[in-house]
């Protein structure tokens, strides 16, 4: 299928690669679907595209690259939404935000993006744990 | 807004699946019970505010700028 997105003008994405939201990105219930697609190859950034409304894309990553000792409790319910059946299905990301003036790159670890591998099913989480911040400064 | 006075114990039914039941009261703090199903998130309404504007905040339309930046810090990151 293809889409209009104002990021990468119009893109052709791989229906299998789509990305189903169980439980909706904060603010943004109303998007279900999204698909992820590297910044470039070797970059740790990766674009969180939504498939219905061209204009809202999150800059994500792999938390493990920042902070090695990450360890965010998920709830049951989550994995249980999810159809999570082996914790290896499960991939992390953190959502950035980025400032340009002055630069400063910030990940918000209280909040990762859960995701079911094989079934394509993903939820934002809010983590109960009060270590981790909003606004892990990256840079 | 609707406004309901209850007592230690009481409860309130939110259709049919949500309940919120008052635990403890001590002094200026409240102790609720909130049974909802799963699907339903429940957050700290101050907790809930802060990752939603985060989440505003993250949204990233393509700009040179951000594009300029991401190459900067992929070899930074990559590196540590």
């Amino acid at each position: 299928m293809k889409i209009q997105t104002s990021r990468f003008a119009e893109i052709d994405i791989d229906e299998s690669k789509i990305i189903e939201m169980k439980g909706g990105i904060l603010g943004f219930n109303h998007l279900d679907r999204f698909v992820m697609i590297i910044h470039e190859e070797g970059s740790p950034f990766h674009w969180f595209q939504s498939l219905e409304d061209g204009s809202i894309a999150f800059i994500i990553m792999n938390p493990f690259i920042i902070k090695s000792d990450y360890e965010p409790e998920i709830d049951d319910q989550t994995l249980e939404m999810l159809e999570v059946k082996n914790a290896e299905d499960i991939e992390l990301m953190v959502i950035l935000t980025i400032c340009s003036a002055p630069v400063k790159i910030t990940a918000n670890l209280r909040a990762p993006l859960v995701i079911n591998k094989q079934k394509k099913f993903a939820s934002q989480v809010v983590l109960a744990d009060e270590q981790y911040p909003v606004q892990y400064s990256i840079t | 807004m609707l406004i309901l006075t209850r007592k230690l114990g009481e409860s309130i039914a939110i259709g049919d699946d949500i309940k919120i039941e008052v635990l403890d009261i001590k002094g200026r703090q409240v102790r609720i019970g909130v049974q909802a199903p799963r699907q339903t998130k429940v957050y700290r309404g101050e907790l809930y505010q802060v990752i939603m504007e985060q989440n505003q905040e993250s949204t990233h339309s393509h700009s040179r700028q951000i594009e300029d930046i991401l190459l900067k810090f992929k070899n930074n990151i990559n590196n540590t």
